[in-house]
């Protein structure tokens, strides 16, 4: 064959492959577009008018402060939670680390309306475990949780891993001599810690905050369970609500508070860039000797802190969580006799709405998994060796619908598939939340299969070319094979997310294609606890086992494909 | 196996020159080299012969086809040339014998005939007990000769090497120059070797192409780079010695011509034009009581055998060997035996030190 071109990179094989583009950037970054757009007035019946009406209720302007003080509280408390594993992980000598960099990670992997729950079963006057063990609040005393700062607490637990990851990162990269010139120097201990150490982690710090702030916003699970009880409402669950109570009616009015949250958790991105900029230190030197610093005889006692934290937020309201799923009925008190397995039958063999719901799940987590892996790998491959315009911009561009809050998403896939062409309407249907997960989720697929190819050598695939395999056949001989273990990790991140997931598909969802997320938050919400704990724990065991499937794993990726080994 | 023809082959990168008009010719069955510092172009021509780079101006042309040439151009899969990276860019998912079998699975070779010519290619490098190992368990070394084996299995019409030899260390290099060597005299094909080593490069290729800032400046037959070179550049890039510019040269007859360096009358080698510069060889100078020049021992560095003398003279620093240790600062009169006398074509001012 020979090409009317000079350059190699319009041979015909390769324009195929960027055809791929466009889907992709339909798909990934349409429905955003058609959200903004909604908020510039374009192509709907929304005016400055309405939207300055919205934006001026009392409820709004409520929601809106609920919104910032969980979020905000909530993401101190992560801080502090997660600076602390981070500083002692990632400098000192503690032992089993990697078990218990896991468990801090379990929070973050599991559904948030599952740790509600399972907190929920923890606390209050009703609560089996406590019952069990005869120390329950008396009856008739208020559920702690269902307040401010029961939401607050439950966000800051549930995103200090996130704290966790961009500290541990950024300390990595502080290269030790700096903490040995300092010792040089005769600083020493907490001096070390306070003037050295400290300063240079705050970039880090910074930009893990950010992202937790801006993720704690986004949150519907935990505020849903906590706060709807208390009429505690925040914009995704005013949200929610609003769509819930209201129908599509209210589409225009929940547009423009979607775009709130999104305008918010940008401000909240912007603060921390703006942070960075001011503190970013270039950081001269080589990393290859890592910070550690010996506790000597603290060690038995700061391993015992870190393991009892992890015995009180994650240990005791998932055995909570067990025992309420246990008992045959609610109110009825666990005891060896009493303890059935009634609502584990009933939730994954007998009930039709779990067992659609677990079906509904799993096919949409692994569809969005097999497709994002099909579509990421000749999608990262462009990327990464036939850059151009187009690809730089997909690129910056796909870690909008992961990272901005889940419900300004599912309001823009209902906005932008609700009137398809034709009178082809995709509201009501599994395919809705699908493209949904494909949007939101693409860029975790995406990162580590990047990751995979951007180490790959590329006189690897030259060698093929040179041997005689055209375009697809080294894609699919060389390129595929060598990516396939940091795609498989990641269709399992996807997976495991999309199985999480609720705050999407409780704006999708309608009869016949609930998702677990959505049953577990509705068997609750109707009193049925027992049912929800069941199913909640049978989640719980699937995330922990995926989970132990990518650790088990990571001595074969790449380096960079599990989030939690940095 | 096939020739390989260039003809004013051009390629700017961001609007400075990587390859400025090359001409060459390589005969079907050659071993070239081509030498030269870092950024010369040299594999930026090797890429270009391979078709992962494009050249902006000019023609390739393998065996009297056609490569490159306007819109004209043959990508990388249908060239039929193989090539070896200065990585090796073994598939580390596929065996030894994974790896040599691929071009003959693309080429869609019936099974039987592909096991035969694998077990051949791996018989050639010497890698027949190492067919099921995978990449990563075998030496630098290994490794090497599988990149050369999978190259060779599809018959190329000619073998590109880059820096083949970079990644191994000092005595796997000495091993794996006889092993192309012997390769080369056992297939015939025509092979292009990139390196920056000269060493490497004059004893291992028939000719050799001498590259600087995107062209060539001499393509010759090793002993021709060493004895006659063309240049300034040349003479100071290949092999040890000086380079020193002459006040005045008479024109050369029958292959020799008197010249006026160093203050003296020179009588040297050359050809065709009045030379403008002298290359200085360190067996051209003979460290003699009755010498015309007078000198002072600058260093004094043992070679193993022979100690080479940097030797400071009022108009340049020459090159010897001698077979005693001389102290630093000692005088010492020196003698020159017909050194090679040419006419740089850029006129430039000699660098008074000029070695490899």
């Amino acid at each position: 064959m020979i090409a009317t071109s000079a350059n190699p990179i319009s041979r015909s094989p390769d324009r195929l492959i960027s055809l791929l583009l466009l889907p992709v950037a339909l798909i990934a970054l349409g429905p955003m577009l058609r959200l903004l757009g909604e908020g510039f007035g374009i192509g709907s019946e929304l005016t400055l008018v309405h939207a300055t009406e919205v934006l001026s209720r009392p409820s709004t302007l409520t929601a809106l402060q609920h919104s910032l003080v969980t979020a905000g509280a909530g993401t101190v408390l992560s801080i502090v939670i997660g600076s602390v594993f981070a500083f002692v992980v990632a400098l000192t000598d503690i032992r089993a680390k990697a078990a218990l960099v896991f468990c801090l990670m379990i929070p973050m992997m599991i559904p948030p309306q599952i740790t509600a729950l399972a907190w929920m079963q923890a606390t209050g006057p009703s609560s089996v475990l406590l019952k069990t063990l005869g120390i329950a609040p008396p009856l008739g005393s208020p559920q702690p949780l269902y307040s401010a700062w029961g939401i607050s607490l439950l966000l800051g637990i549930q995103h200090a891993s996130i704290i966790f990851l961009t500290l541990r990162a950024g300390l990595r990269m502080i290269p030790g001599d700096l903490v040995e010139a300092a010792r040089i120097s005769g600083a020493r201990g907490w001096r070390v810690w306070a003037q050295i150490v400290l300063p240079l982690s705050l970039p880090s710090l910074a930009a893990g905050a950010a992202m937790t702030f801006v993720t704690a916003l986004g949150n519907f699970g935990i505020p849903a369970m906590l706060g709807i009880p208390a009429r505690y409402s925040t914009l995704p669950t005013l949200i929610y609500q609003r769509l819930v109570g209201m129908g599509q009616s209210v589409l225009a009015e929940v547009a423009v508070l979607a775009l709130l949250i999104g305008v918010v958790a940008i401000a909240g991105v912007l603060a921390g860039r703006l942070f960075l900029r001011r503190r970013a230190y270039g950081l001269v030197g080589l990393a290859s000797q890592p910070l550690s610093l010996s506790l000597g005889r603290k060690r038995p006692f700061v391993e015992l802190f870190l393991w009892g934290f992890i015995l009180v937020t994650l240990v005791v309201p998932l055995l909570a969580l067990v025992s309420t799923s246990l008992i045959p009925a609610y109110g009825v008190p666990l005891t060896p006799d009493t303890a059935t397995l009634k609502a584990w039958v009933e939730v994954l063999f007998n009930q039709p709405v779990t067992r659609r719901a677990y079906a509904n799940s799993l096919l949409l987590a692994s569809s969005a998994a097999v497709i994002l892996m099909a579509v990421c790998i000749p999608l990262a491959w462009l990327m990464q060796r036939r850059p151009t315009q187009l690809t730089r911009v997909i690129d910056a561009l796909v870690d909008l619908p992961y990272a901005l809050p889940g419900v300004v998403l599912a309001i823009s896939c209902i906005l932008a598939f609700i009137r398809l062409p034709f009178g082809i309407t995709l509201y009501g249907t599994l395919t809705i939340i699908l493209l949904a997960y494909l949007s939101r989720f693409l860029v975790v697929m995406l990162r580590p299969v990047q990751a995979a190819i951007g180490q790959l050598d590329p006189a690897m695939e030259e060698a093929a070319a040179s041997a005689g395999a055209r375009l697809g056949r080294r894609l699919f001989d060389i390129v595929l094979p060598l990516s396939a273990p940091a795609a498989a990790a990641g269709a399992i991140l996807v997976f495991l997310t999309a199985v999480n997931e609720l705050t999407v598909s409780a704006l999708l969802w309608t009869g016949g294609t609930e998702t677990l997320g959505v049953v577990i938050f509705n068997l609750e919400d109707s009193g049925d606890t027992v049912m929800a704990s069941a199913l909640a724990a049978s989640i719980v065991a699937v995330v922990i086992a995926l989970m132990a499937i990518v650790q088990l794993s990571s001595s074969r990726l790449p380096k960079g494909t599990v989030p939690w080994q940095g | 196996m096939a020739g390989l023809t260039f003809c004013n082959v051009s390629k700017l990168y961001a609007g400075t020159p990587a390859l400025d008009g090359i001409d060459a010719e390589i005969a079907k069955g050659e071993f070239v080299a081509l030498l030269g510092p870092s950024g010369c172009g040299k594999t930026t021509l090797l890429r270009l012969t391979a078709g992962f780079e494009v050249p902006d101006k000019g023609r390739v042309a393998l065996g009297g086809r056609v490569l490159a040439e306007g819109n004209t151009l043959v990508p990388p899969e249908e060239r039929n040339i193989g090539i070896v990276f200065q990585s090796y860019a073994l598939w580390p998912h596929k065996s030894v014998a994974g790896n040599v079998a691929y071009p003959l699975e693309v080429r869609g070779l019936a099974a039987a005939e592909r096991k035969r010519r694998v077990a051949e290619a791996l018989d050639l490098t010497g890698l027949s007990a190492f067919a099921d190992r995978a990449p990563a368990q075998l030496s630098g070394g290994q490794r090497q000769r599988v990149a050369l084996a999978r190259c060779l299995v599809a018959d190329p019409q000619a073998v590109l090497l880059d820096e083949p030899l970079a990644n191994l260390d000092l005595a796997l290099r000495g091993a794996m120059q006889e092993a192309f060597a012997a390769f080369h005299r056992r297939t015939g094909a025509t092979m292009v070797y990139v390196t920056h080593d000269q060493t490497e490069a004059l004893a291992l290729a028939d000719r050799v192409a001498v590259m600087e800032k995107g062209r060539i400046r001499q393509f010759a037959a090793p002993e021709a780079l060493y004895d006659r070179p063309q240049d300034c550049f040349v003479a100071g890039f290949v092999g040890d010695g000086a380079v020193v510019s002459v006040d005045r040269a008479g024109s050369p007859v029958d292959g020799k011509v008197v010249v006026h360096a160093l203050g003296q009358e020179i009588e040297a080698r050359g050809h065709g034009t009045t030379p403008t510069h002298i290359c200085i060889r360190p067996e051209q100078v003979r460290v003699d009581a009755d010498g015309p020049i007078t000198a002072r021992v600058a260093t004094c560095t043992y070679q193993g055998g022979r100690f080479r003398l940097s030797l400071e003279t009022p108009a340049a620093t020459l090159i010897a060997h001698a077979p005693e240790r001389a102290s630093i600062g000692e005088a010492m009169r020196l003698s020159l035996h017909s050194p090679w006398a040419f006419c740089d074509p850029a006129g430039l001012p000699a660098k008074d030190d000029g070695h490899a």
